[in-house]
Formats: structure tokens, C-alpha cells, sequence
């Protein structure tokens, strides 16, 4: 597929504030074209706004959004190269799928068989060509979004923005669904611009993930880095179900430095990250990386904490076993779950342990 | 899918229009023009009565000046005793209308599918199909001596000797706005009644709950702002329609509106102004009190 | 009704619902009674005839004012409903929605002996100002705006039906989704091609109950347009002069009757019409659901 030099998506200090409340501040972030990117964070923190000022829904209250280099801040959305996919009710009630697939076209005035063949088109890409005459009531849920998906294809847009696409339909069809977004992008090659709250839904679909809250850019990089290894430490409480660990620098040598944990010492890679003796830190550490075992040694190794069972939760594939520390704080520890021989009994001594770069820190 | 392929450039649509065009402008003032209007030729209006109100009198008109001759005139003679009497009678014909429409309104949202609901509302409409005065005209055969209230009861035993206070009275006039009014507290009672969700009303049954305490703790407090409203319409009807003391009223009968078209009649148009100026006063006032109480604005904000 | 209800209950309350629009209806029933009485109103024996139904349209009074107040209606309704329709857009979008409201719905409780007599005297004195700055600038054009005429009629009977078109056509905007414009945004359409090809047909059963509330509310308003308007007169400002003065003719109950009939008639046929049309929506909804189902 062909790159234009300019990024799909360029969004430049961008703010968007409602009166007094702050819903958005300080977003810089590039997409490049034909990426399928994801806006992921909690609810009410921003993503959707940052979505529909991309889209012209909203008009920025500092910054600039740039589209293929073009400033569009002051353009309405229907002047825009970008086109939208809504949560649900988003269909014309009063036209048939037909129509609603072709809305954009008479609108834009292509001439009419021309337009019947492009309908038919985008409706057979989407697999609904059979329900070309049914009214929008007449749909399932994910009928409907498929619907919203080829009235979005049809106008040759190459920017598509989706709003929640998937937030209305029951868990089994957004999986599916989430596959099959991502093979069409894959097929028609142009930019996705994604926002949801459910990150196996984003790590799914995305080639890249900006993490949203609080009206803030946390953190952006590709899928399997904001998984593995997150900068912040809101990120890993977030993406993946992390351990959080707060501590205090006690020492630093060369790229490791000495963390105390609740009186026991815990030897982390700095990662780059400059830290002093003294400062207040954060730890994460992904539950499946932490191990369980039964005889606790007395002996601080750097990568491990002691602490008392507390009881096992089973969740199918793995089971959780959760663990208090002395200090109060909880760990998870996941595991596969067939080792259902081993259960500690409530209150006795565990320790968990990791690989020392599992463990990661996080300077705020 | 030939015709979904890829082409970054060509899909780029020129962004470079002028920031805003002349009709954009134009179609955003354009939202203004009812309030505009109704500023110009309601409020304005409204509160140019009170200026009026003290102008001097003159033979067929009036002239610009400062007399408080007109408020002298109906605070210090036998027309304020009749506004308060009007005003007395009017929440007389308040609470009728409540009791007895109120619980419509109730008994439609909480009893009748969603579908119907408009409807069966909608029924209320069809007295309004002919007009006020002819409806309240039409009342006279009913209510009078021989009339057929009057008919009915003596043939049914109920009473030996025709009722005569059921015309050219107080009682008449509460008659004549309970009929002409009771519509509209089921209209606001059933906009208000948007406040409840139907749950409410599975709750309730739920933990036990009986109808009394229902409406008290629950029902009351959240239709109040729509009760308040439909209340506040017909007390002001009640005092301003100067056709239900024209027609069914005796001596004394005299209401606000009817010393306002009594006064015009009579080319006394200052002391029109100045009873015009008392009612709005009257109206701004409870609805000042009832903006206090619960926010006016929830009475719409089911609808948005 | 729940299913634990007690049914007979459930009756009675629909019966006292009944018996109460009954009641109200009474004076209408009663006056279409008479239009057919031959003895006319009052009298004992009851003969029934058409004749004063014969008479309404041979009495040149009535009959011209007749054709004013369809004219003033329809006037009216040209005016008041797109008005109250964008007044609904602009409280749906605006923050400050105490403004509005206000200013919307205050006509409701301003009684209409009232409005009439201030707005009376408000267009007689601005009028008079008018005229006096057309003296100063030598010119008479100014004369003839604000004298109590048809236009003073029109202004003073918008003021009062838009609380109405507002408050019905706010209740079927209700039901519409705004996220329907925003998607015809998306799709390419300006702000309002997209009211009209997505929002309107949607919101139309709204705005045309605003316009028959409108034309009813107009043809049968006595006290604002009695004194607003100018040397002409409607058909109810004529029945209710004959009414006061000699008492009814004959051919006035006729006439209201008739426009009751009228008015009956429409409202039936909307209760109806949109009955029959959500049933046959859901059956063919049904119906087509239906394969796949299978």
C-alpha cells in the first residue's frame, strides 16, 4: 500500500474544555495512514472526545488537528476526509439497509446506478447482501454495525473512526466482530482509528494503542509493547492484569537499582529511567510472571516477596491465588489451572517469585 | 472489490474552504429568531405593562405621566376584595382538578403499555375541539334550574327542591373551571409522571409499600416540578379568564381578567395595564417560587 | 397492568378514566344535540332537521368570517410551527436552557385576557410612536404597521400557540437519536441536508400535530383575537358577539357543531391512523424477521 509523507492523523496540544471541566489537554499524537489504531482507557476519560474532534464532532479548544497535513480544525465533519462508525441506534430507522449504505452517495449526488453498484459492493464486503431490503429494526446488533461499517466503506474515506463499535454487542459476536474489523482493514488498507474500554477488544484490533485518561495521552506505542512493557505505571495497572507495587529507592548501581518493598529489598532494571535514593516509586509485574511456592525461604533473593495465602480463585483456563503481603497489599498470582493439587490452606506462608526482568519500574 | 480499493490521494477532499460561509452564519442566527420574536412581542410587552400602568388617563386613551391612580383604584375599592375572592376560589378549583386528574395521569403511566399511553392522553384533547366559551356557554342549560343536573337529581329522589347555587355563583364559576381546566393537570401530571421510572412503581410493590405511602415519599417529590406547573396554569386561568364569571358567574364573581376587559370596555385602559401588571406579578412570582423550590427546568428535561 | 392486579380494579379505573372525558365532552355533545334540534336552543320539543346546517352556508357573515379565520389559521400555522420547531432545535442545543424554557412556555400561564388587553395596548401606543416618527421624518409609511389589523391578530395568536408546537414537537424529538445527524454528518451531509433527509421524516408525525393543534387552537381562540384584531371578524368572534348580545342563533350551534365534527373526525383518525400504522410495522416486521428465525 502507498504512504503519503504526512501522517493520516496529526494532533498538535490538543484541549477541548466543556466550560470548567477539562475534558481533554496537552494530546500530541501522530497516526500514520493505514495503521489501525486504538484509543484505549476508562470511561469518561477523554478517548471519546479526542475521537469525535478527529472526526469535526467537536471544535478544539486550543490546538490543531491536522489531516493529511491539512489543518481541519475549523471544518465541520462533513468537510473531512474521515468518516464514522457509532456505538449503536446510529442507522436511519426510516430507510432500508439499501439506503442507509447509500445515504452518503446521493448526498455527495453520484450518479444513481453508479451508486447502486458501489451500495451493493460495500454490503457484500460486510456479508450483508442478503438483507439489502430489510429496515435497521429488522437487524441484529452486529447486523446493524455491519451496516454502519459499509455505509462508511461506500464513501472511500481514508480515515474511518469508530466509536465503541462493539461496546452494544453481547461478548462472543465482539470477538468475532474484532477479528473480522481487523481483516477488513487489512483488505481495504485504510487508516482505523478505534477508541474502546476493553483492552482484549484493543490488543485484538491494534497495530498501535494510545492510552487515554483523565484527559490525558498516557502512554502510546505498538500492541505488544504497552502489554509487555509499560511506562507508566497507569498503563500497566490498566493493560493486563499487573501486580502494582509501591516502594521506595534505597540504592542504585549502574542499571539496577534497590527498591524497599514493605521492608524487603527488590532488585529492578531502571530501564533508563532516572531515580534517586529516597524517591517514592511504583513496581508492576504481570500476574502470570509471579510463581507461587509453597516453602518459603527466609533468604531475600531481590525477586521475590513472603507473604499469607488468602484463597484461590478459579477462573477456567487459569486460576488466581491471592496472596497478602505483610504491609496489607494483595498480589495475584495466575496460573494455569490444572495444578489444582497444590492449594495452600488460608493464612500459610507463600512465597512469590519472578524473573528479574519481569518486574518493572515506574517513575511518576 | 474493485470498488472499495485503496487511494489515500484521491480520497483527500480539499480542506482549504473558507472558514465559515455566509449561510452557516446565517443558519446559526436563525435558531435565535423565535426568541428574538418572542422577547419582541411577549416579554417586551409583559413588562411594558407595568409602564403603562402609571400613565394618566385620558378621555378615550392615555397619556404618558406618573399617577399610581390606577393601582389606587383597585387596591382601595371593592375589586381587590373580589381578586381574592377569585383568588380563593381558583385553588378551590386547583385542588378539585388535582384530585381528580392527578391520579389519571398516575394511573396511565403505571397501568397502560408504553404505546397506548399517548393516546389514551391524547382523549384529553377532544374537549378542546370546540371552543372555550361555547364550551363554557353550553354549561348554562347543564347547570341551571331547570337544566339537566338539576332534572336528574329530582328524578332520582335525590333532592325535593332545584339547586340554584350551581349557576350565577361561585360554585358556578368552580364548575366552569374545573371543566375547562381538569385537562390540563392530566397533560403536566402525565409529562411530570416522565420523572417516575416505571420500576419505581415494582419497587414499591417490592419492599412493601403501600399506594398512600407511594405517592407521598415517591410519586410527590419527583412529578412535583410538572404538578407545580399544571397547578400554576389554572390558578392563573382562574384568575385571568374573565369568560367563566361573564357567563357563569353571579354578583360578586369578578375576577382579574374580567376587571381588565371591563376597564378596556370602559377606556380605562391604565387601570387594564396596572391589573395586567398585578397578575404578571402574581404569575413571576410563584413561578420564581416554584423555580426555587425544584428547578421549572426539569419539568422538560424527560424530553431531552 | 401487572398480573397480579386485580382486573375489576383495573376496570374501574379505566371506567372513571371514561366517565371523566365523558363529562368534559358533555357541552360538546350537548351543542351538536341542538344543532339538530328545529326549536333551537332552550326549547322543550325536539324536532330533528339539517335546516340550520342549510343556513350556515347561506348567512354571508358567518360564511365570511369563515374564510378569515381559515386564512388566519393558516397564517398562523405557516408561522408559529417552523418557529416552535426551531426554537426545539435551539433548546436541544443550547446549555442555558432556563431561557428558553422561559420565554417558551411563559404564554401557557399568561391568561388570555390579559395577553390581549397588554398586547392591546402595546401595538396601540407603538402604533402611535410609529406614526409620531414618521411625522418627524416626513413620511407616513410607518402609519399603518402596528394599527390593530390582521397582522396584530397573527402576532398576538403565534404568541399564544407556540408553547403548544413547542412542547409537541420537543415530545417526538424525544425519541430521535442525535447520533442519527451525526452520522449523516459523517456520511457527507451539511447540517441541514442532514435535518431534512434524517431528522425530519422522523420528527414529522410531531410537526404535524403541532399544525392541527395549531389551526384548532386558532379557530376556536376568542378573547386574544377579539382584541387584536382589526375590522374583520372570525367565525368564532362572530358567534360569541351573537352569543352575548341576542343569545345563539340556531346556525351558530350548527356551525360549531360542524366544526366539532371536523375536529372530532381529525383527532380520531390520528389516534387511528397511528394505531393501525404500529400495527402493521410490527407485523411486517415480524414477518420478515422470520427467515431468520428459521
Amino acid at each position: 500500500m502507498t504512504k503519503t509523507p504526512a501522517p493520516a492523523v496529526e494532533l498538535r496540544g490538543l484541549a477541548k474544555h466543556y466550560g470548567d471541566v477539562v475534558a481533554l489537554t496537552d494530546v500530541d499524537l501522530s497516526i500514520a495512514a493505514g495503521e489501525y489504531f486504538v484509543l484505549l482507557g476508562p470511561s469518561g476519560g477523554g478517548k471519546t472526545t479526542l475521537l469525535r474532534t478527529i472526526g469535526g464532532f467537536h471544535r478544539p479548544t486550543k490546538g490543531e488537528v491536522l489531516l493529511h497535513g491539512q489543518e481541519v480544525g475549523h471544518l465541520p465533519p462533513d468537510k473531512r476526509p474521515t468518516t464514522m462508525v457509532f456505538q449503536a441506534y446510529a442507522l436511519f430507522p426510516h430507510m432500508s439497509v439499501t439506503q442507509n449504505v447509500g445515504y452518503g452517495l446521493k448526498v455527495a449526488g453520484m450518479d444513481k446506478a453508479q451508486a447502486a453498484e458501489k451500495t451493493a459492493a460495500a454490503l457484500e464486503m460486510v456479508g450483508l447482501d442478503t438483507f439489502a431490503d430489510r429496515r435497521p429494526h429488522e437487524l441484529s446488533g452486529g447486523q446493524q454495525q455491519r451496516v454502519q461499517l459499509a455505509r462508511a466503506f461506500v464513501l472511500d474515506r481514508d480515515i474511518l473512526l469508530l466509536d465503541e463499535p462493539l461496546a452494544a454487542l453481547d461478548a462472543q459476536l465482539r470477538k468475532d466482530m474484532c477479528l473480522e474489523l481487523k481483516h477488513l482493514q487489512e483488505k481495504v488498507g485504510i487508516t482505523f482509528i478505534h477508541v474502546t474500554h476493553n483492552q482484549e477488544e484493543a490488543m485484538t484490533v491494534a497495530d498501535r494503542i494510545a492510552l487515554i485518561a483523565n484527559g490525558r495521552l498516557v502512554e502510546h506505542g505498538a500492541a505488544r509493547d504497552i502489554y509487555r512493557a509499560p511506562q507508566k505505571a497507569f498503563t500497566a495497572s490498566f493493560v493486563g492484569e499487573n501486580n502494582l507495587l509501591s516502594g521506595r529507592v534505597t540504592e542504585t548501581a549502574g542499571q539496577t537499582a534497590r527498591i524497599d518493598v514493605g521492608g524487603t529489598a527488590l532488585r529492578v532494571d531502571r530501564r533508563g529511567q532516572q531515580v534517586q535514593t529516597g524517591q517514592d516509586v511504583t513496581l508492576s509485574i504481570r500476574s502470570e510472571s509471579v510463581a507461587l511456592d509453597t516453602a518459603p525461604d527466609t533468604e531475600e533473593d531481590g525477586t521475590s516477596l513472603v507473604g499469607s495465602y488468602n484463597e484461590a480463585v478459579y477462573l477456567g483456563l487459569t486460576t488466581s491465588h491471592l496472596v497478602h503481603l505483610p504491609d496489607g497489599t494483595e498480589m495475584v498470582s495466575r496460573v494455569i489451572a490444572d495444578q489444582d493439587d497444590m492449594m495452600p490452606a488460608a493464612g500459610a506462608p507463600v512465597r512469590l517469585s519472578w524473573q528479574p526482568d519481569a518486574i518493572r519500574l515506574h517513575v511518576e | 472489490m474493485a470498488t472499495v480499493t485503496t487511494n489515500p490521494v484521491g480520497r483527500t477532499r480539499p480542506a482549504d474552504s473558507p472558514r465559515e460561509s455566509w449561510s452557516e452564519k446565517l443558519g446559526r442566527w436563525v435558531f435565535y429568531l423565535p426568541l428574538i420574536f418572542m422577547v419582541l412581542f411577549f416579554a417586551i410587552p409583559m413588562a411594558a405593562t407595568v409602564v403603562f400602568s402609571v400613565f394618566e388617563r385620558t378621555m378615550f386613551w392615555m397619556e404618558p405621566g406618573f399617577t399610581l391612580f390606577s393601582y389606587e383604584n383597585f387596591f382601595f375599592s371593592a375589586r381587590l376584595t373580589n381578586f381574592l375572592d377569585s383568588m380563593k376560589y381558583s385553588l378551590i378549583a386547583v385542588a378539585i382538578c388535582f384530585v381528580l386528574g392527578f391520579p389519571i395521569a398516575v394511573f396511565v403511566r403505571k397501568s397502560i403499555p408504553q404505546v397506548a399511553q399517548h393516546r389514551v392522553v391524547l382523549l384529553f384533547i377532544l374537549p378542546f375541539m370546540v371552543s372555550e366559551i361555547i364550551r363554557v356557554f353550553a354549561l348554562r342549560p347543564v347547570l341551571q334550574r331547570n337544566g339537566l343536573v338539576n332534572t336528574t337529581l329530582q328524578n332520582l329522589g335525590l333532592i325535593d327542591e332545584p339547586l340554584t347555587v350551581l349557576l350565577y355563583s361561585h360554585t358556578g364559576v368552580v364548575i366552569g373551571e374545573v371543566m375547562s381546566f381538569l385537562p390540563f393537570i392530566v397533560f403536566s401530571g402525565f409529562l411530570a409522571m416522565e420523572a417516575v421510572p416505571k420500576y419505581i412503581f415494582e419497587v414499591c410493590d417490592d419492599l412493601g409499600v403501600g399506594p398512600w405511602r407511594r405517592f407521598c415519599d415517591v410519586i410527590l417529590p419527583l412529578a412535583a416540578p410538572g404538578i407545580f406547573a399544571g397547578s400554576v396554569f389554572i390558578f392563573v386561568n382562574g384568575l385571568g379568564v374573565a369568560l367563566l364569571p361573564n357567563i357563569l358567574g353571579g354578583p360578586g364573581a369578578v375576577n382579574a381578567g374580567l376587571i381588565a376587559t371591563q376597564a378596556i370596555t370602559a377606556l380605562d385602559f391604565p387601570l387594564a395595564m396596572a391589573v395586567s401588571a398585578i397578575m404578571m406579578a402574581t404569575l413571576m412570582t410563584l413561578l420564581w417560587i416554584g423555580h426555587r423550590l425544584f428547578d421549572l427546568t426539569r419539568i422538560l428535561s424527560p424530553l431531552s | 397492568m401487572d398480573d397480579y392486579a386485580n382486573p375489576w380494579l383495573h376496570r374501574l379505573k379505566w371506567g372513571y378514566l371514561l366517565l371523566v372525558v365523558l363529562t368534559l365532552m358533555t357541552p360538546v355533545f350537548y351543542v351538536m344535540y341542538v344543532s339538530f334540534n328545529a326549536n333551537g336552543f332552550g326549547a322543550n320539543a325536539y324536532d330533528f332537521t339539517w335546516e340550520w346546517y342549510r343556513l350556515v352556508f347561506s348567512d354571508e357573515l358567518l360564511l365570511g368570517a369563515l374564510r378569515w379565520t381559515l386564512m388566519l389559521a393558516v397564517t398562523v400555522t405557516v408561522i408559529a410551527v417552523p418557529m416552535a420547531l426551531l426554537a426545539a432545535k435551539h433548546y436541544k442545543a443550547t446549555r442555558n436552557k432556563l431561557f428558553p424554557v422561559f420565554l417558551l412556555l411563559a404564554p401557557l400561564f399568561v391568561p388570555p385576557d390579559i395577553l390581549g388587553s397588554a398586547l392591546l395596548v402595546f401595538f396601540k401606543n407603538l402604533n402611535l410612536s410609529l406614526i409620531w416618527l414618521g411625522d418627524q421624518l416626513g413620511t407616513s409609511i410607518f402609519d399603518s404597521w402596528f394599527r390593530l389589523s390582521f397582522l396584530t391578530a397573527v402576532i398576538g395568536l403565534i404568541i399564544y400557540t407556540i408553547p403548544y408546537s413547542f412542547i409537541v414537537i420537543l415530545i417526538t424529538m424525544g425519541r430521535y437519536r442525535p447520533e442519527q445527524t451525526e452520522a449523516a454528518r459523517a456520511c457527507g451531509a451539511n447540517g441541514w441536508r442532514a435535518f431534512w433527509d434524517i431528522e425530519f421524516p422522523q420528527i414529522r408525525p410531531g410537526v404535524l400535530s403541532a399544525c392541527a393543534f395549531t389551526v384548532i387552537l386558532v379557530f376556536n381562540e376568542y378573547t386574544r383575537t377579539s382584541l387584536l384584531k382589526g375590522g374583520f371578524d372570525t367565525f368564532t368572534t362572530v358567534l360569541i358577539s351573537q352569543m352575548l348580545n341576542t343569545g345563539m342563533s340556531p346556525q351558530s350551534y350548527a356551525m360549531s357543531a360542524m366544526v366539532s365534527f371536523v375536529a372530532i373526525a381529525l383527532i380520531g383518525s390520528i389516534i387511528l391512523w397511528t394505531l393501525i400504522r404500529a400495527e402493521t410495522l410490527s407485523r411486517v416486521a415480524r414477518a420478515k424477521a422470520e427467515p431468520v428465525m428459521s
